[in-house]
């Protein structure tokens, strides 16, 4: 039996993919993203659930998932448990359930492989457009980041969620390497800005760890609506919203 | 052929009262979405700035502008009154004036007293005298024939609400006949029936059902005096879209001067007038705008009613409803969509008009709906929170598709059927009185039979169930004998002539009975059988309190070991009901409904086993109690619709609070996921759902400051208030319901 490591789970899931959706939060990532607003699921933690449990859920819900929604299972780090995933979203597409994967794109190539089948769409959350940017915020690396983002791009419907940072990815830099980078994709990806927000900073605290972000502010909705717009009229033919 | 009937479709409609037939023949339905939609005109502005006027000088005046303590309101008491005769384009007023309350007395003096004493008026001494000495009231007739055991319930709050005091309501007249058929070929079948059908034998029934129709008769003739009085001859069909607005109006207004109902829903106009509106288009005698105009100026008018109401009553039904319940929409048998251009006019008078409680705007829901007709709805109720919506789906397969709601959720086929109306019985009391012997926990009164103490220490489920059945068992033949107190006295001295003219002669009744608390009652089944609880009594022998120790499954949160006893407790009270002899042989239904009752229940009501202290307020309707749904909206839907529509015939009200963020990020989203969820809540076979979308601190700033809101609108139950309008219980017991904000 497939299990995984699980966070949490919310059956009204209205902003992580189209529709009323079902949205698993995996455990475990290890891109350590100085923003997170969920460093609680950093870890595995002990907490499983088997493929079949979520299904049931999910079926139990289904009336409500089947007209456009899905189910999206985001994290946490999805791909750091690529059998799980690819097992839940499967049963899920034998039900006429539409899948989501909410990722980073911070894993193996071949874990990426393993859930290509079965995955309807990819919400790609890319933490700025330029290495620099991801050496200051993340321990990842872009380069790999971003090949992965082309293999996701090429073969599945994807958007992009570009998070909007005051003074790390709002700047013009960022904002011509994010254009480019659509215009280079294979596939026809669209963008979704969501703006950084500060509701994650309790946890940090609650975990005893710092916090290096603690001066930035979150963007208002005014240049969040700004920072959109100045995507939108270069890349007339995406769908930018946020 | 009637010449006003010229462009219509012929139908069996013409040679017999058939307006479903009529519908099906004639209507249009609209496939498309709101962008035909007009604004006001400079008439409707007029007016409905006077009346905004008129509203905000009767919240001043606390509540109540002005009542006339002289005169008895009838459909002939007054002459024509107008808002703004100049810019009126429907006319007519309760009274002869606007706002103007009136003294409405056959259901009984003393509450109409009481009221107007409440805001500083007294009743003429002669009005007082007749009604003292010479007339005899429904109200004191009922007091005449309860027995001992009936005001004992009644007075320990078991059986609350009963239309025993006041004017029953729920009844829907079916006023678009008046604009149909006109008056005069409604007295002639009124005349025929009551020979044809009640000719022979002269046995009791028969003399009724000739004394009524009489009555009924005398009814239609006033009825077309009051519209003379305004100069219009309805004897004859309405020649076009103004006339059969005015007509229907004019039918809803007799009933609305005659009768202080605790509900006067209007029916199922908008369709039906839809095809007055598009014969007109056709013509070009009417365009978009004009047609808006007749919509909104029909809604002020509804928005106007006034009923003279105690505080007491108030506790019932909070913020002053009148329940003006229109269904809209819906599916016909047929497989077409009952959706209309007027389906958006109606829901559109939100907008023109700004929110508003009244009319009691309830969209018949299926998944079949157009969906630009469903995106529209969708719309305005996040910009309003002011309307509701009920599943067509599991509605029409009992009703038909020409059924209206009465009230909040109750349906009927119109003009077809009649309710005599229940109030609620408290559920959760009962389980007090199985665990306490059968007495009253709050006064030590026995109250339902003796019966033994359940054994001491920790309460053994299968003992308090047994006791359970036993006084539900009993209460389902207090019940019912209580309401054929009620309806027959209702029947004898306040008959709803009126309105029963409105309806075929040979009628199907419903008798409506409801219960109050039904989360506490099976939160507190689930901790006994759960958990550990143990009662607290005291020298009575009563319960004062549980000890709960452990934790166990709550309703609300789509745990089926908690749900299925809520749907085992419908099951079994109807059940019970059914074994018992009607008044008129009346088909029993349920309802899992308290309007605001709620809250005067929970004061009348001990501490719970579910951990629930005395005094506070009950969840309302089905809803899962404040706080315990912890596993989002759709358990809570999901555990809504484990109970059964066939148990509950009279309607299973689940009030829903979300904040806007919680349902997508932007409005087209909002708009979209609100449709797939009532898609997904009808598809689950629920019943009705109220949706508010709204932050709880603008709740909050509204309790502080209600100059500021004049027109927010929430919906609380199966109707909708002005928020200001509620009292300070009231509103804190709204805002402490639970919020959906996950996101």
């Amino acid at each position: 039996m497939v299990t995984g490591y699980w966070h949490s789970r919310e059956t009204f899931g209205t902003v992580d993919g189209p529709g009323i959706r079902y949205v698993l939060f995996l455990s475990g990532c290890p891109l350590g993203c100085a923003f997170c607003h969920n460093p609680d699921t950093w870890g595995r933690g002990e907490k499983t659930i088997t493929a079949d449990a979520v299904v049931k859920e999910v079926l139990d819900y289904a009336e409500f998932y089947r007209p456009d929604g899905g189910i999206t299972i985001s994290g946490g780090e999805p791909l750091q448990q690529p059998d799980f995933v690819a097992e839940v979203f499967a049963r899920c597409h034998e039900h006429d359930i539409h899948t989501a994967i909410d990722t980073s794109g911070w894993a193996p190539r071949e874990n990426i492989a393993k859930i290509l089948h079965d995955t309807d769409h990819v919400l790609f959350s890319l933490k700025g457009a330029t290495p620099q940017s991801y050496a200051k915020l993340t321990k990842g690396d872009f380069t790999t980041i971003r090949e992965n983002l082309s293999l996701l791009a090429e073969r599945k419907r994807t958007t992009i969620r570009y998070v909007l940072i005051p003074g790390f990815t709002d700047d013009a830099l960022n904002q011509a390497a994010l254009i480019h980078l659509v215009n280079t994709l294979p596939g026809h990806v669209d963008i979704e800005v969501l703006p950084y927000h500060t509701m994650g900073i309790r946890k940090w605290q609650e975990l005893g760890w710092d916090y290096d972000l603690l001066d930035v502010p979150a963007p208002s909705s005014a240049e969040t609506n700004e920072f959109t717009h100045t995507l939108q009229e270069p890349l007339p033919d995406r769908h930018v919203f946020c | 052929m009637n010449k006003n009937w010229n462009g219509f479709k012929p139908g069996k409609w013409q040679t017999q009262i058939d307006v479903r037939d009529f519908i099906q023949k004639n209507y249009t339905p609209y496939e498309g979405n709101a962008d035909f939609l007009m604004g006001p005109d400079d008439n409707t502005k007029a007016v409905w700035d006077r009346c905004m006027e008129l509203m905000a000088e009767e919240r001043k005046k606390g509540g109540v502008l002005d009542v006339d303590t002289e005169t008895v309101s009838t459909t002939t008491s007054h002459g024509p009154g107008y808002i703004d005769k100049a810019h009126e384009t429907i006319v007519g007023l309760q009274l002869d004036a606007p706002l103007k309350r009136g003294l409405i007395v056959n259901g009984g003096l003393r509450m109409a007293k009481q009221a107007a004493e409440a805001y500083g008026y007294h009743v003429s001494p002669e009005i007082n005298e007749i009604f003292s000495k010479y007339v005899r009231t429904h109200n004191e007739a009922v007091f005449d024939l309860y027995t001992p055991q009936m005001r004992k319930a009644r007075h320990l709050g078991l059986l609350t609400g009963l239309p025993d005091a006041y004017g029953r309501g729920r009844i829907i007249g079916d006023y678009r006949r008046v604009a149909l058929y006109g008056v005069d070929r409604l007295i002639e079948q009124k005349q025929q029936d009551k020979e044809e059908m009640f000719g022979r034998p002269m046995d009791f029934e028969t003399m009724r059902a000739r004394d009524e129709i009489a009555q009924q008769i005398r009814a239609l003739g006033d009825l077309k005096k009051m519209a003379e009085s305004y100069g219009f001859d309805i004897s004859e069909p309405a020649r076009n879209a103004k006339e059969a607005v005015q007509w229907l109006y004019f039918g809803y207004l007799a009933a609305v001067k005659e009768q202080n109902g605790a509900a006067m829903s209007i029916g199922r106009v908008s369709t039906f007038l839809d095809i007055y509106i598009e014969r007109d288009l056709a013509a070009g005698q009417l365009c978009e705008r004009e047609a808006q105009a007749l919509i909104d100026q029909l809604v002020i008018k509804l928005r106007m009613v006034r009923f003279l109401r105690t505080p007491a009553y108030n506790e019932l039904f909070a913020g002053d409803p009148v329940w003006v319940t229109e269904a809209i929409g819906g599916m016909g048998e047929d497989g077409r969509t009952l959706v209309t251009k007027n389906s958006f006019r109606i829901l559109h008078t939100l907008e023109n008009l700004g929110p508003s409680p009244e009319p009691n705007l309830t969209v018949l829901w299926s998944k079949r709906l157009p969906q630009g007709f469903k995106d529209y709805a969708a719309h305005i109720s996040i910009a309003t929170s002011a309307i509701q919506y009920e599943n067509d789906e599991v509605m029409r397969p009992v009703y038909g598709d020409d059924y209206g709601i009465t009230c909040c959720v109750s349906a009927m086929k119109i003009g077809k059927m009649m309710q005599f109306f229940g109030a609620r019985a408290n559920v959760a009391k009962s389980l007090l009185l199985a665990i306490n012997g059968g007495k009253d926990e709050k006064t030590g009164e026995q109250l339902a039979p003796t019966m033994p103490l359940p054994k001491e220490g920790v309460l053994d489920y299968d003992e308090v169930r047994a006791n359970y059945s036993r006084v539900l068992s009993w209460l389902a033949g207090l019940y019912v004998d209580t309401m054929n107190v009620i309806h027959y006295s209702h029947d004898l001295h306040a008959y709803e002539a009126g309105q029963m003219a409105l309806h075929d002669s040979k009628i199907e009744r419903l008798m409506a009975f409801g219960i109050a608390g039904l989360s506490v009652a099976v939160d507190s089944l689930s901790a006994i059988k759960y958990a550990k609880v143990t009662p607290v009594r005291n020298e009575l022998g009563v319960t004062t309190d549980f000890q709960v120790e452990g934790d166990f499954p709550k309703f609300g949160n789509n745990d089926p070991r908690v749900d299925e006893l809520a749907h085992e407790l419908t099951h079994e009270f109807i059940t019970d009901l059914r074994k018992h002899k009607t008044y008129r042989d009346a088909e029993p239904t349920l309802s899992v409904l308290t309007i605001t009752s709620n809250v005067m229940y929970g004061q009348k009501t001990g501490s719970t086993p579910d951990g629930r202290k005395i005094g506070e307020p009950l969840a309302p309707g089905a809803n899962p109690m404040h706080g315990r749904d912890k596993s989002g909206a759709l358990a809570a839907m999901k555990s809504i619709a484990h109970i059964s529509y066939d148990d509950c015939r009279d309607g299973i009200s689940y009030t829903f609070s979300i904040i806007p963020g919680a349902l997508g990020k932007t409005k087209e989203q909002r708009i979209h996921n609100l449709t797939a969820m009532l898609d997904g809540y009808s598809g689950y076979e629920a019943h009705h759902i109220n949706v508010n979308v709204l932050d709880r601190a603008v709740l909050e700033d509204a309790m502080e400051h209600p100059e500021k809101y004049p027109q927010l609108t929430i919906r609380v139950s199966g109707y909708a208030v002005h928020f200001i309008k509620l009292d300070r219980a009231h509103q804190q017991e709204v805002i402490s319901r639970t919020f959906y904000e996950a996101v």
